[in-house]
C-alpha cells in the first residue's frame, strides 16, 4: 500500500513523520506534492525519505491513499486537476477543516461514478503520535477503507469514527486544542516566572504537569472533577487557585473558545458552499503556482475577476447547449 | 434510659427533639424549658414535658441542650452551673459560643460537646456537625451521635470545622432557597405561572439533593450524565459558566465562613 499527500506543509509534515515514527508505512512509500517548493516542510519530508514531486497527478498514479493535506479554498482546484486520474483503487482522504463530503463527490463524480471519499479531521500532535482523529465514511467508501484509515490513524494517536455533522464540534475541541494548551501552558510559564523560576524550567514542568493530568484522566474512569478534588487539599493552596480561575470565568472562556472555533468552522464551510470566496483568501503566488498545473485553468476552476466560485455545478468543460 | 433536656423551646430545639422521637427516645424522657409557654405548646402536644425552670431541666437530664440565643448563654449557663455534674454532657447549639468560653461557665471538668445543626432538622433532613470539648470523650461523641442519628446527616469535627459548616450549610440552605427562587422567576420569565413554577422549582431542588445523596457519585459526574450533546441543559449551563455562578457560591461560603469566625472571636 502507498500513502500520497497532496499538500505538503504541516499537516503532511506531522502525519508522515507520525507515520514513520509508528512504523505503520515505509516512508519510500509515501509521495507528497506541492507547486511550492520553498516551503521548509518540504525539505523535512525530504529527508525523512518521503518521495517529493511537484506533481501531484503524479502522487496520484503512485498512490492508493490519498490524503488531501492543503487548504480548505485550495481543495476545488486541486480536485479538478486530479478527477481524470482517479481509479478505482483510490480513497481519497480530505483533511480540511469545513469541506464537506458531499462537495468533494460533487466534485469528483464529475469524473468517475463512485469515487471513495472519507473525511478526516486530525491535530498536530499527530507528530508525537498523540493525534485526537476523526474521521466520516462517504457515499462509496467501504467498511475496509474505514479500517484501513483508522489503522493508519490509529498508528498515531486516538482514531475513531464519527458522524460527518460532527466534525466541525471535533474541529472546535481537539483540532483547536492544541492552541488552547499551548496558550495555557505558555500563560501558566508566566506565572512560574513571575513566582520566580527561570523561563525554561517553567514552560518544562508546565506541559509535564498537563501531560501528567491528561495521562491520568485518560488511564482513569473517573470524572475528571473527582480528580480535581483529588488534588484539592482542604484550604491548601490549589483550591485558592482555582477559586482564582473560576473567578476568571475559566470554564465559560475554554466552552467559549470551543464554541468560537466549531462556529468559525462552519461559517467556512457555509462560505465555501455558497461558491463564493474573495481572492484575498488565495495568496496570490499560491494561485498563480497551481494555476501552472498541466490540467487546471482559470476557466475550469471557474476563476471571476469579482468572487471565486469554489464548487462550481455548472463546470464550463461540461456545458449543456 | 436516657433522659434528655432542653434549655431552650426554639426551632432548633423543636427539630432536634422531634429528630430524637423518630429514634429511640420516648417522649416521656424529654423536658423542655422556656420562659414563656408560646413555644411550649407544640412539645407538650408530641407528649414532651414542658417547665419554666432550666435548673429542673438540668438536674433531671443526663444529656443537656442549651439551645438559646447565642447572646443568652452567659446568663443561662451561670443559672443552671451549680446544678451541672461531671456525668452529664452538656451540647450547646449556639452559633459563635466557643467551647473555651462554654467550659469557662461551666464548671471544671464539665463534659461539653458543641454542635451546629441546621434548619432542616426540622424535617429530619439536618446536616448536624459537633465537636468535643476537652472532656468529652469519644463515647460521649458516639452517645450523641445515637441521639442525633434520626435527625439527619451528623458528622464529627474539630472545632474549626464549625465555623465553615455554617458557611456551608447553615447558612448553606438560604443559599440554596436563593438558587430556588431564581429558577422559578427564570420560568415566570419564560411563561410559567409563579406558584406552578415554584412549587416546581422547590421538587427539582429536592429530588437533584436526593438523587446527590443516595446515588453516591460525584456532582460532576450527575450532571455530566444530565448533559446531552448540544441539548438544553449544556446551554443553560454554559449559561451559569458565563455568569461565574461557582466562584460566587465559593466565595459566598467564604464569606459566611469568616463572618461565623469573626463573630466566634467577639
Amino acid at each position: 500500500m502507498s500513502v500520497g499527500f497532496i499538500g505538503a506543509g504541516q499537516l503532511a509534515q506531522a502525519l508522515v513523520r507520525g507515520f514513520s515514527a509508528a512504523g505503520v508505512i515505509a516512508t519510500h512509500r509515501i509521495t507528497a506534492s506541492s507547486p511550492d517548493t520553498e516551503l521548509p516542510t518540504v525539505q523535512q519530508l525530504r529527508k525523512l525519505g518521503v518521495n517529493f514531486t511537484t506533481s501531484n497527478k503524479e502522487t496520484v498514479s503512485r498512490c492508493d491513499v490519498l490524503f488531501l493535506a492543503v487548504k480548505p479554498h485550495i481543495i476545488p482546484f486541486v480536485l479538478d486537476e486530479i478527477g481524470p486520474d482517479i481509479e478505482d483503487r483510490h480513497l481519497i482522504v480530505s483533511c480540511a477543516a469545513g469541506v464537506t463530503i458531499s462537495s468533494i463527490e460533487k466534485k469528483l463524480q464529475q469524473y468517475r461514478n463512485s469515487p471513495k471519499v472519507m473525511r478526516c479531521m486530525t491535530n498536530t500532535p499527530v507528530v508525537v503520535r498523540e493525534g485526537a482523529t476523526v474521521y466520516a465514511t462517504g457515499t462509496h467508501a467501504e467498511v475496509e477503507d474505514g479500517k484501513l484509515l483508522e489503522q493508519l490513524m490509529a498508528s498515531v494517536g486516538y482514531c475513531t469514527e464519527v458522524e460527518e455533522d460532527l466534525i466541525d464540534a471535533v474541529t472546535g475541541l481537539s483540532g483547536s486544542g492544541p492552541a488552547y494548551a499551548f496558550l495555557a501552558v505558555d500563560a501558566l510559564a508566566d506565572g512560574g516566572v513571575k513566582m520566580g523560576l527561570p523561563r525554561r524550567l517553567a514552560v518544562r514542568l508546565g506541559a509535564q504537569a498537563l501531560l501528567g493530568a491528561a495521562r491520568m484522566l485518560l488511564d482513569s474512569e473517573q470524572h475528571p472533577g473527582q480528580l480535581k478534588d483529588n488534588v484539592c487539599s482542604p484550604g491548601g493552596a490549589t483550591i485558592h487557585a482555582l477559586h482564582v480561575m473560576e473567578s476568571g470565568g475559566f470554564r465559560s472562556l475554554l466552552i467559549n473558545a470551543v464554541e468560537a472555533s466549531c462556529i468559525r468552522t462552519r461559517e467556512l464551510q457555509f462560505l465555501a458552499d455558497q461558491e463564493k470566496i474573495s481572492p484575498a483568501a488565495i495568496k496570490k503566488t499560491t494561485l498563480d503556482q497551481v494555476l501552472q498545473q498541466p490540467g487546471v485553468s482559470a476557466d475550469a476552476v471557474g476563476v471571476r475577476t469579482r468572487g471565486i466560485s469554489v464548487f462550481n455545478s455548472t463546470n464550463p468543460r461540461f456545458k449543456k447547449n | 434510659m436516657f433522659l434528655i433536656g432542653f434549655i431552650g423551646a426554639g426551632n432548633m430545639a423543636f427539630g432536634i427533639a422531634k429528630g430524637m422521637l423518630s429514634g429511640n427516645v420516648l417522649p416521656v424522657n424529654i423536658k423542655v424549658s422556656a420562659p414563656s409557654s408560646t413555644n411550649l405548646g407544640r412539645f407538650q402536644e408530641l407528649g414532651m414535658s414542658v417547665t419554666h425552670s432550666n435548673p429542673e431541666v438540668v438536674c433531671g437530664s443526663d444529656v443537656v441542650f442549651v439551645a438559646v440565643k447565642p447572646h443568652l448563654v452567659p446568663h443561662v449557663l451561670s443559672e443552671v452551673s451549680r446544678h451541672v455534674t461531671k456525668k452529664q454532657i452538656i451540647v450547646s447549639v449556639a452559633a459563635g459560643v466557643t467551647l473555651a468560653l462554654l467550659e469557662e461557665l461551666l464548671p471544671e471538668n464539665s463534659i461539653v460537646i458543641r454542635l451546629m445543626p441546621n434548619l432542616p432538622c426540622l424535617v429530619q433532613e439536618g446536616a448536624l456537625l459537633f465537636a468535643r470539648g476537652a472532656n468529652a470523650k469519644p463515647e460521649d461523641g458516639a452517645l450523641l451521635r445515637s441521639l442525633l442519628l434520626c435527625c439527619g446527616l451528623v458528622e464529627e469535627g474539630p472545632e474549626a470545622w464549625i465555623d465553615i459548616h455554617t458557611g456551608l450549610s447553615g447558612s448553606g440552605v438560604a443559599f440554596v432557597y436563593l438558587f430556588a427562587e431564581a429558577l422559578a422567576e427564570g420560568a415566570v420569565k419564560m411563561g410559567m405561572p409563579s406558584a406552578l413554577a415554584h412549587s416546581i422549582a422547590s421538587q427539582t431542588v429536592l429530588g437533584a439533593g436526593r438523587l446527590l445523596r443516595d446515588s453516591g457519585k460525584h456532582p460532576a459526574q450527575l450532571r455530566s450524565e444530565v448533559c446531552t450533546p448540544g441539548g438544553t441543559t449544556i446551554y443553560g449551563l454554559h449559561t451559569l459558566e458565563q455568569g461565574g455562578l461557582r466562584a460566587s457560591v465559593m466565595a459566598a461560603v467564604e464569606s459566611a465562613t469568616e463572618r461565623a469566625r469573626e463573630l466566634g472571636r467577639k
